[in-house]
């Protein structure tokens, strides 16, 4: 078994007693009950951008399912993958590309949920010189990360584009060499920048590339095998609350962005770009095939196309990286 | 925030400013502000800089946010800055006892002081969890060296007859240490914790990076995405206002308590006597010192029951490098990194040492020029680096110049400061005798002053080396995206730890390594120009 | 016989030598007898090794060969009990303390009671009234010197080592501290080495005078001072006192030439 920091014998053996009072009287408001604590490790600092938890913790869907989920903390040089290997965390936010990385080098990780089915990444342009296809790339500067080159080398394979055509210009991430004509676009997501240039007054232009074949799940719930195996009742309480938190979130986003700046009062958060990025990422995370099956969800054609994209990425993987095991016992129930 | 030298006078030897010059720090100090403003105007919808009149009205109207950001950021500074500095004096007080032990004690505090931030900080969240745990940690990193060193010079630095004092009344060196060791060592001390005072906020702060709930390093992130230049410049304005305020206050506190000038030995602290000095010796120093950082590494991987997917040890870092089927990929690209930080960092390097060493020799021909620009030199020392290097490379570009400035401006002031107080060491005879033969002021300096700055100099340049590593491995991490620092920072993201820990293995190693190369120098110069000082 | 802990020891040098760690020669195998209550003067070249004897009565310095015994027994013992005080070439005051916190260190180093007027006392007789607050910075060199020999008679020691206390400090001075302060032991009966370059401080201010070699030291002279007691800056021209100037000087001179005989004949 794994070694869990976190859960103290204290709190395994309430966690026994929750399950037996649950069992016994099929009561679903646990706050009067004792919680199993468990940890949710995000992506990033906290923003709209996990609003969906917070509303499952703010609205109690958690503790209803037994659980006290601690939320931690990303951010630029927060480890993500690592605290689920080592069960500081439960489940982690990651993304298809990165846990395609850390399964490579012996992570036994499983993907158990997309909240973002389309990547966020973007070719950001102003309306002046706008870039709205791949085509349109040809012959521009683009200000990226050097890091992200395989990002940009894959959507140009996909589109039949030759990446030689395009300047690559490495910056860092910020809208800043855009907007002072270093650049004509940027590579970026579609939540972040885009969003801190329209609250600056600006009307950027995004071409997602998820709508030119880029193809790789973000935001995802990943676990390891052996909680899979053991921790079967805790992760289908997490999920479970994630997708009920999103369904909200879904309904109201400005509420969703309320609630973000109301928990989070440290972060800095204006409520204007919270407003207008949780608006933005409802696209990404919610179509027809989430309608017809429920959050998270995805079909052997996207992990397909993913499997494919990855490739272009340098990630090999195989389809049973994803489990829909829990996603199926959540939207079942 | 930077690691500086060993200047011990600076703190009890500066004098206290005249009220005239008081005057013209001030004066100074507006002429810096009005630039400012008036840039902050010029450059208005760039997106670069804030004006300070717009900086003033963002705390005022974010006060309540920015003072619980701070608030966090100082708590765990001021924790590590107490770890970090009883853990100095805990190590020196080891080598005290135990004198056999220093050079491994040193040398092994200097590895560990040469760890990159950019790769411990993740490393740190992992071990520790969540919590203030890595911010704590970081800070407590970036204090415990630069006053561990200042210590163990201070507290041999009395002359022998003291101690015969001592022993002539039957007593011990428990006595020893109460009566003379501490209270001598007393004003390095100061001048440690006046170092470390910057330097706990710069740590507590990357601390912050790795997934911290709140303080004002987490708002820098915030800030920096969000194209929000007030932000920004409100948080690098109050961390250098808050670092400035640390780093006067205890330099006030050090001439409150300490009532004699110290005197100035800057050598590096001298061995144990006994021991036979030599390449023999130096040799069995470094083997030493390499398999207790082996044995600390491994036994404290084991210790902890760290994950193997993250924590890699020694063994998986020379097999990552030498044994797997990729190991001359691993290898290639390590050097390519290594030799995309080294075009930057060497020249940034040199240009900081030439251009602090000149400043304090300006400074000296033009006394008027040094009181008014010091208030600005102590600011850019101060400033927390992972706040300003975005914004200096998006001032300089992103290409060799702003890198280079940037190492530069790390180097620069703690060697304008040891070589100011280097000036100020010539002999007064010595003087006189220049006087005496009528030699002008800059006959004087090539002759005199400048061969008494030396062993200064070689004190900062030593010291400047961690600093400059540092300040471009977080340049390139937060800002250009190439090079050593952006290495680790990937390597981290996709789950390379192989990769990472090899770069952090190599980066102390060959921090280490050139904090080495430089006192072989600085032993060589000493030994011709101030023998007394190369024992 | 059981020595009565109140009497000035004597002090035993049997087969005292001492070589460096590089194998350089500082003082050849030597014989002394130092009788209680006397005041013997050192004297010798510069770097003759006389100050290392000196060390190693002090129990400040290991001897290569031979032992020194205090009253019989090994300096260690000596130190333990505190019976014994150095004053060294230089001062040695410690700069953050004033006179009187020097001269306190040393009593509570001896761990002996502090008494603030015996302290104010001892201030008073070394000269340095309405200075005792002052910190050694602001002393010159001749109050400094003061100010450690004061430090050194404050624990009442039976045996007082003076290691050229005299030697920063004008000529003037120096004969006036040189009158003076011996008055201080001698009404105590201390038992009091002098090690000096000065033949007629030495003369003046000892009953016996011991003349070393150049370096390896080596007893050349051994000198008897009949001289009166107490003595004064007249004494100085009397002619008994020149005639013993004279013997320590020729003595030194014949220490010279043997030296300069030996290096000949290599």
């Amino acid at each position: 078994m794994t070694h869990r920091p976190m859960m103290s014998r204290r709190s395994l053996l309430a966690a026994g007693g929750a399950t037996l009072g649950l069992a016994g009287f099929g009561l679903g408001t646990g706050r009067a009950l004792a919680q199993t604590q468990v940890a949710l490790q995000l992506s990033w600092l906290h923003s709209a951008q996990f609003a969906g938890s917070y509303i499952a913790q703010d609205r109690g869907f958690w503790a209803e399912g037994g659980l006290e989920v601690a939320l931690l903390q990303g951010g630029p040089n927060a480890p993500v993958e690592p605290p689920v290997v080592a069960g500081t965390a439960l489940i982690g936010i990651s993304a298809a590309d990165y846990t395609a990385a850390a399964v490579e080098q012996g992570a036994p990780f499983r993907i158990l949920g997309v909240a973002m089915q389309k990547n966020p990444f973007v070719i950001a342009s102003l309306p002046d010189t706008p870039v709205t296809t791949p085509a349109e790339l040809v012959g521009k500067k683009i200000g990226m990360a050097l890091a992200n080159t395989p990002v940009l080398q894959a959507l140009c394979t996909l589109n039949g584009v030759d990446i030689n055509a395009i300047e690559i210009v490495p910056t860092q991430y910020s809208p800043q060499p855009l907007l002072t004509g270093e650049v004509d676009c940027l590579l970026c997501w579609e939540t972040d920048l885009p969003v801190a240039m329209t609250i600056e007054g600006l009307s950027p232009v995004t071409m997602l590339m998820a709508d030119h074949g880029y193809a790789v799940h973000s935001q995802t719930y990943i676990a390891t095998t052996d909680s899979l195996a053991n921790r079967r009742a805790e992760l289908v309480a997490l999920m479970r609350g994630e997708v009920r938190g999103w369904e909200a979130y879904r309904e109201n986003t400005d509420a969703a962005a309320e609630l973000t700046l109301r928990m989070f009062p440290d972060a800095g958060l204006s409520l204007e770009t919270q407003r207008l990025q949780a608006a933005r990422q409802v696209p990404l995370m919610f179509s027809d095939l989430t309608d017809a099956n429920g959050f998270g969800w995805w079909t052997d054609e996207t992990v397909a196309a993913n499997i494919e994209t990855l490739a272009l990425l340098g990630r090999k993987v195989t389809p049973d990286l994803w489990d829909r095991s829990i996603l199926d016992e959540v939207h079942g129930a | 925030m930077t690691p500086g030298p060993m200047t011990p006078g600076m703190t009890a030897a500066q004098p206290r400013p005249a009220t005239g010059s008081r005057r013209a720090g001030l004066a100074g100090l507006g002429v810096i502000v009005l630039g400012w403003e008036a840039l902050g105007h010029l450059l208005g919808g760039t997106f670069l800089l804030a004006p300070p009149s717009a900086v003033v009205g963002y705390l005022v109207e974010n006060h309540a946010l920015m003072g619980r950001a701070l608030a966090a950021t100082l708590t765990n500074a001021l924790a590590g800055f107490v770890l970090g500095n009883l853990a100095a004096i805990a190590l020196a007080a080891l080598a005290l006892i135990w004198p056999a032990a220093q050079r491994v004690v040193t040398g092994v505090a200097l590895v560990i002081f040469c760890l990159p931030l950019v790769a411990t900080g993740p490393i740190l969240r992992v071990l520790m969890g969540p919590g203030d745990g890595p911010q704590i940690v970081l800070a407590a990193l970036a204090v415990y060296y630069t006053t561990l060193i200042p210590l163990l010079v201070g507290l041999r630095a009395a002359p022998s007859s003291w101690f015969d004092l001592v022993r002539s009344y039957g007593r011990g060196r428990l006595a020893a240490l109460v009566h003379v060791r501490m209270r001598a060592a007393l004003p390095y001390l100061f001048a440690g914790l006046q170092i470390a005072a910057p330097a706990a906020i710069l740590g507590a702060m990357v601390g912050e990076f790795t997934g911290a709930e709140r303080g004002i390093g987490v708002l820098t992130v915030r800030a920096m995405r969000g194209l929000d230049v007030e932000m920004t410049w409100a948080i690098a304005t109050l961390a250098t206002g808050v670092a400035v305020m640390a780093y006067l206050g205890i330099g006030l506190l050090a001439r409150r308590v300490l009532t004699d000038a110290p005197p100035m030995i800057l050598a590096p602290p001298a061995e144990p006597r006994g021991r036979s000095a030599g390449l023999a010796a130096a040799l069995l120093g470094a083997v030493s010192v390499l398999a207790v950082v082996v044995l600390l590494w491994g036994g404290g991987l084991a210790l902890f029951g760290v994950n193997p997917f993250f924590a890699k040890g020694p063994e998986d870092v020379l097999a990552a490098l030498f044994w797997q089927p990729d190991a001359a990929q691993t290898r290639a690209t390590l050097g390519e990194a290594l030799v995309e930080t080294g075009v930057l960092l060497i020249p940034g390097y040199l240009a900081g040492l030439i251009a602090g060493a000149g400043l304090a020799i300006a400074f000296t021909l033009l006394p008027r020029l040094a009181i008014t620009a010091m208030p600005l030199a102590i600011a850019l020392r101060s400033v927390p680096i992972v706040t300003t290097a975005p914004l200096i490379v998006l001032m300089l570009g992103r290409g060799a110049v702003g890198t280079v400035a940037l190492v530069a401006v790390m180097v620069f002031f703690p060697t304008l400061v040891a070589c100011l107080h280097g000036l100020r060491q010539t002999p007064g005879q010595v003087t006189d005798v220049f006087d005496s033969y009528a030699a002008g002021p800059l006959q004087r300096l090539v002759r005199l002053q400048i061969p008494a700055m030396l062993p200064a100099f070689f004190a900062a340049a030593r010291m400047a080396v961690p600093a400059a590593v540092l300040a471009v491995t977080v340049v390139e991490w937060l800002a250009t995206g190439i090079g050593i620092g952006t290495l680790m920072a990937l390597s981290a993201s996709v789950s390379d730890h192989d990769m990472l820990w090899s770069a952090v293995a190599l980066v102390a190693a060959l921090s280490a390594l050139g904090y080495a190369a430089v006192g072989a120098v600085e032993a060589r110069v000493l030994h011709i120009y101030a023998p007394e000082q190369s024992r | 016989m059981v020595p009565d802990p109140a009497a000035p020891p004597g002090v035993v040098c049997t087969g005292l030598a001492k070589t460096w760690a590089g194998g350089l020669v500082a003082v050849r195998p030597t014989d002394l007898v130092l009788k209680p209550g006397q005041t013997t003067a050192f004297v010798g070249p510069s770097g003759c090794g006389k100050s290392t004897l000196l060390r190693m009565i002090a129990g400040l310095e290991q001897p290569s060969a031979g032992h020194v015994l205090i009253d019989g027994k090994p300096p260690a013992e000596t130190l333990r009990k505190a019976g014994l005080s150095v004053a060294f070439q230089d001062p040695s005051l410690l700069p953050w303390r004033s006179v009187r916190g020097n001269i306190e260190l040393a009593l509570s180093l001896a761990r002996r009671p502090v008494n603030r007027a015996s302290v104010d006392q001892l201030i008073a007789l070394v000269g340095l009234q309405g200075f005792a607050e002052a910190r050694p910075a602001e002393l010159s060199g001749g109050m400094r010197q003061r100010a450690a020999i004061a430090r050194a008679l404050a624990t009442e020691p039976q045996l007082l080592l003076l290691d050229e206390p005299f030697g920063a400090v004008d000529e003037l001075t120096r004969q006036q501290l040189a009158q003076d302060l011996p008055r201080i032991w001698e009404a105590r009966g201390t038992t009091t080495v002098l090690v000096t370059h000065s033949v007629t401080e030495a003369v003046m201010l000892s009953d016996r005078v011991i003349v070393f070699s150049p370096r390896p030291a080596e007893v050349i002279a051994d000198i008897a001072i009949d001289l009166a007691r107490p003595r004064s800056a007249q004494d100085a021209r009397q002619p008994r006192f020149a005639a013993l100037v004279e013997d320590v000087f020729a003595a030194l001179t014949r220490g010279a030439a043997l030296r300069d005989a030996a290096l000949a004949a290599q």
